[in-house]
């Protein structure tokens, strides 16, 4: 789901003010364990936080899409990852570059090659799950 | 440790001696005679025998405490002294009675199994396919070792002549999973000790023993900062992050590089090979290519 930039700022502010508010505790903390206890919530803040950000950045690159190339097919298939290109796949009409995503070794993730339309293949093993907000978007396929 | 390493955190440092503490802990249950030993099966089916290999490669405790302190081990194809009809006398007998089922090698169904036959039983032969029907659903706990029993493994790549197919498949019960090719000594006495002192253990959703299958082997990488900076490997031998070539650490849930093999000596990625996935569930058909040449290095 795409969130507003809106609602997006309004939950770092809270993160922010949770925080601060673990941070002045800290201070005060004697106990180790209770100490430890708050850095996992603070550390919790920010990956919570730096999913955020991404979701801003990828607001953005959703924005300049239309400015973006469309693609076709014939054209994303040159994007396999070899020879010098970048490798892109497609998933439900947008076009992602996955060049220096961690699962995607050798341009390659559990037996699917990079330059096609994995939309069917990303359903059965991803759905529901957030994961194409961290990927840069390269344009639209047509 | 924490004082001596203050910028190692000290509970990944708790979990990579996880397994020693569990066998310390069976060692003093066993010197206070308060642990009863149970009786194991380890099945041999369609593979190569590899984690047999392994096992008896363990140190952390060695095969012969395993043995002769853990568990009554009541039959395996390889290691058991009698043969033929005998042999299987011991297993069908097991029947009746509690043990804790180990299966390595996946399991043969083609032709209604009769690729891999064990053994004969009053003249029929035992397929590798009836032994774990009649073994599995009897059995107080079904532990899956290895690629092959976990998910089909090598045995079921394609184009599996044999059409081979994980211990789950054929069985309707809990199967606890150890994947890996091998599976690491530590991974199945770590996962036998725990059965033998508390009962099951806990495990993720795909039945793989949280204590080991928890991280992944990016997250502790010792090249993983020439990941996160973009320093990648153009050939074997260089000591950097060897994503490029086709590394499936990212990917890849284990924890190889606290543990490492042989003893606690090496590993894949130590050694500069890159991780080629196989404690992963697809393994070997779904972590191809191992190495690739031909890639792009710059945006």
């Amino acid at each position: 789901m795409i969130k507003s930039e809106k609602t997006i700022c309004q939950r770092m502010k809270q993160i922010i003010e949770e925080s601060e508010s673990n941070i002045k505790m800290l201070f005060k903390m004697p106990c180790i364990y209770a100490r430890t206890s708050v850095l996992f919530e603070l550390s919790a803040n920010t990956a919570e936080l730096n999913e955020l950000c991404s979701q801003l950045i990828e607001n953005e690159n959703r924005q300049v899409q239309p400015t973006q190339s469309n693609i076709t097919i014939e054209q994303l298939s040159q994007f396999t990852g070899k020879n010098g290109n970048p490798a892109y796949v497609a998933v439900n009409g947008i076009v992602y570059d996955v060049t220096n995503n961690a699962a995607w070794a050798a341009a390659t993730h559990f037996g699917l090659t990079a330059g096609k339309d994995l939309t069917d293949e990303f359903a059965s093993c991803h759905a529901g799950h957030s994961i194409l907000d961290k990927l840069k978007v390269v344009g639209k396929l047509i | 440790m924490i004082e001596k390493n203050p910028g190692i955190c000290p509970m990944l440092n708790a979990s990579s001696g996880t397994a020693k503490n569990l066998i310390e802990k069976i060692k003093s249950e066993i010197m206070r005679n308060s642990l009863v030993k149970r009786d194991l099966i380890w099945l041999e089916l369609t593979g190569c025998s590899g984690n047999i290999i392994s096992l008896l490669n363990g140190s952390n405790p060695d095969f012969k405490f395993l043995i002769t302190n853990m568990v009554n081990l009541i039959y395996n194809n390889s290691l058991m002294a009698a043969e033929g009809e005998a042999a299987l006398d011991a297993l069908v007998n097991k029947t009746g009675s509690d043990y804790i089922l180990a299966v390595e090698g996946a399991i043969s169904t083609k032709n209604n199994g009769l690729y891999n036959i064990i053994g004969r039983w009053k003249g029929e032969p035992l397929t590798a396919l009836k032994a774990v029907q009649l073994l599995g659903d009897r059995a107080s706990h079904v532990i899956a070792v290895g690629a092959c029993a976990t998910h089909g493994g090598v045995s079921a790549a394609r184009p599996n002549p044999a059409e081979c197919v994980s211990v789950q498949s054929i069985l309707k019960r809990k199967v606890i999973k150890l994947p890996g090719c091998p599976c690491h000594p530590d991974w199945f006495l770590g996962t036998l000790a725990h059965i033998l002192l508390y009962g099951e253990p806990e495990l993720d959703d795909r039945d793989r023993h949280l204590l080991f299958y928890s991280m992944l082997i990016h997250d502790r990488c010792p090249r993983r900062s020439y990941f996160d900076n973009g320093v990648f490997a153009t050939r074997l031998g260089e000591k950097t992050c060897m994503f490029k070539l086709g590394c499936r650490g990212p990917v890849t849930r284990i924890d190889c590089p606290v543990r490492q093999w042989n003893s606690y000596v090496n590993w894949p990625i130590r050694d500069d090979t890159p991780c080629i996935g196989c404690a992963m569930f697809g393994f070997p058909d779904s972590m191809e290519p191992f190495i690739s040449y031909d890639t792009t290095r710059k945006r």
